[in-house]
């Protein structure tokens, strides 16, 4: 099995591109009729689906991997749990489903830049959803310790009142690309007349 | 056997030009019954073509080769067999024989089931689809085979790029069918509710002139997935114990509804619904609170746990932010006051995307126009059709000129 492909995606750290690479990996193998699941790199395939958020994926991955191995391969179970504590929605679980395990080296690389996606992720899903906040909470979806959580927050420009343990949400006004291109709006007028007449 | 031997030789010499390959089309077709009376004996001859050129004359071999009982050791030589030909296969040729071809692919799901790896034919059969098909809105008979495939398999996600195309051209209603059903069962996996509710609509309302069981059970599948995304039900009775879900759905009571999940759930599990009853039933939180938007700006969590018959205002809030992050409401959580304020949709329709958006649907509905005018003037021309309109009409007289003449000869 030719693994270069992978191996190049995860040394350039293009880690988005994994599950692309493994899923399209896996059926060609599979329809050479190569017995592959004992070498497969199951914990990498199961977070690449993880890293661009397609839990959808990494569950059916999961269900196709064979008992056998999920008994041999502590990695590939470890992987799992991160995405298990994602499906459940369990998002402070997710932080402890990544540090409670001994990843391999390969494996590590791609851990831990899931795991800073996720904070940024939480960060964001934070700011748009809450106005004000417990410095407690802030420090369960940060995966934080509450001064590290408060730290973070501030360095963000949201304000934290240390008396009620309360923070306030500052939101970052996101200008999108507002630039029209004449050549559209030519469009949309010809379609205009076009249906006039 | 000499004449088996006189055939590989003209498969050889005849397979390079395309006046050749239809002449040795003709000779294949002849000698098709001498090829399935000696079929035990054809797995050698095959070593002496080359699927990459001989593709036609292979089809044939392969075809009255498979033909017989398999048993499971066969089925793997056999497997890898037809995998390498799919691959290698000339899409010209193979298309002169369509039928042949599809037998020969079909031969390979079963063997791949009966091997038990319908992993192994998924890469395969998407090739075939592609060497098949005249274009991409044609569906073959091999879309549904692919798709099911897919299903067992777990590789949901392979089988998106087929549901993506739209479909023009179908050889046999039984493939639309199948097509539909499946496709809605994979996007139901990946929780594309709205795609699935397009392909069970099409099963449900196709014409048919006796209901059939594919229909039947998409339609069970389309009513759970409606409640699912838009929380209303649609019409029909063949399906009792989901028309009635649907109802106590629509009374918004959590408790009813839960109680008659349980009472029945022996009859939803053995048409494996289970999974998707259960997500019906939580999606009636979703519901309710999105009710609560059109009638308050503000509203405390406590308030909302109340009105929703959650348990408490923390898992409001969890509720709360999973529907901001999954965004099917704009608020915020004011969690210094216990409270949630509703927002407008921040979409303003002014952006460069929005733009994007409108022009390739418009692009796509002139498109779609243009394809059925032609349609439409094809079917005017039809002496069928002008027979039938001419019959219907009443006698003319004078002063009603028409077009459509009463009687069409032809």
């Amino acid at each position: 099995m030719d693994f270069s492909v992978l191996n190049e995606a995860l040394a350039s750290k293009s880690f988005n591109k994994i599950a692309d690479i493994c899923d399209n990996l896996m059926l060609q193998v599979a329809a050479e009729g190569v017995p592959f699941r004992d070498e497969w790199p199951f914990a990498i395939h199961l977070l690449g689906h993880i890293y661009i958020d397609d839990i959808n994926s990494a569950r059916f991955l999961w269900k196709s991997i064979p008992p056998a191995i999920k008994e041999s391969q502590p990695e590939v179970v470890a992987a799992w749990k991160i995405g298990q504590k994602l499906w459940t929605r369990d998002y402070a679980g997710v932080y402890e489903a990544i540090r409670g395990f001994d990843w391999t080296q390969q494996t590590q690389v791609l851990v831990a830049a899931f795991s800073e996606l996720y904070t940024k992720r939480m960060f964001e899903l934070l700011q748009s959803a809450y106005s004000t906040i417990s410095i407690q909470d802030a420090a369960q979806f940060l995966g934080m310790s509450e001064e590290d959580a408060s730290n973070y927050v501030l360095g963000q420009g949201w304000t934290v009142d240390p008396t009620s343990r309360m923070i306030t949400v500052t939101k970052q006004a996101i200008v999108k690309e507002q630039k029209l291109d004449p050549g559209k709006l030519q469009r949309l007028t010809e379609y205009v007349f076009h249906l006039e007449h | 056997m000499n004449s088996v031997e006189g055939l590989v030789n003209q498969i050889q010499g005849l397979s390079t030009t395309a006046s050749d390959v239809l002449s040795l089309q003709n000779l294949l077709k002849q000698a098709d019954d001498s090829l399935h009376a000696e079929s035990t004996r054809l797995l050698p001859f095959l070593d002496q073509l080359d699927p990459s050129k001989h593709s036609l004359g292979y089809l044939y071999f392969l075809e009255a080769c498979t033909a017989g009982p398999v048993t499971k050791e066969q089925a793997g030589s056999y497997v890898l067999m037809i995998a390498r030909f799919i691959t290698s296969c000339i899409a010209e040729q193979i298309r002169l024989a369509p039928d042949k071809f599809i037998t020969v692919c079909k031969r390979f799901k079963d063997q791949v089931l009966l091997l038990e790896e319908p992993l192994r034919g998924v890469a395969p059969m998407l090739t075939a689809i592609r060497k098949l098909q005249s274009s991409s809105e044609h569906l073959t008979a091999l879309h549904p085979e692919f798709l099911l495939l897919c299903l067992l398999s777990r590789c949901y996600k392979a089988g998106l790029s087929i549901l993506e195309e739209d479909v023009f051209e179908v050889d046999q209603p039984r493939d639309l069918f199948l097509f539909c059903y499946y496709g809605g069962m994979i996007s139901i996996g990946k929780k594309w509710f709205r795609k699935a509710l397009e392909l069970l609509h099409n099963v449900v309302t196709a014409p048919m002139s006796t209901i059939n069981a594919i229909a039947v059970e998409a339609f069970k599948k389309y009513i759970l997935v409606s409640l699912i995304h838009h929380g209303q039900r649609n019409l029909k009775n063949l399906c009792q114990p989901y028309i009635e879900l649907a109802n106590s759905y629509s009374n918004g009571k959590i408790a009813d509804i839960e109680t008659y999940v349980e009472a029945n759930k022996d009859k939803f599990e053995s048409d494996n619904n289970l999974g998707l009853v259960k997500q019906a039933v939580s999606s009636m939180y979703k519901r309710n609170i999105q009710r609560l938007t059109q009638t308050y700006l503000t509203l405390s969590l406590q308030d909302i746990a109340n009105r929703v018959q959650l348990n408490s205002p923390k898992e409001a809030e969890m509720h709360v932010l999973q529907m901001i992050k999954d965004g099917e409401i704009y608020a915020t959580i004011n969690q210094k006051d216990g409270m949630v304020r509703f927002l407008e949709d921040p979409e303003q329709y002014k952006t460069c995307e929005m733009i994007e958006h409108i022009d390739s649907s418009i692009q796509r509905l002139m498109t779609l126009s243009k394809k059925l005018n032609g349609l439409d003037e094809l079917m005017s021309c039809d002496p069928l059709y002008l027979l039938k309109a001419g019959r219907e009409r009443q006698r003319f007289d004078f002063d009603d000129f028409d077009n459509v003449p009463q009687r069409f000869n032809i």
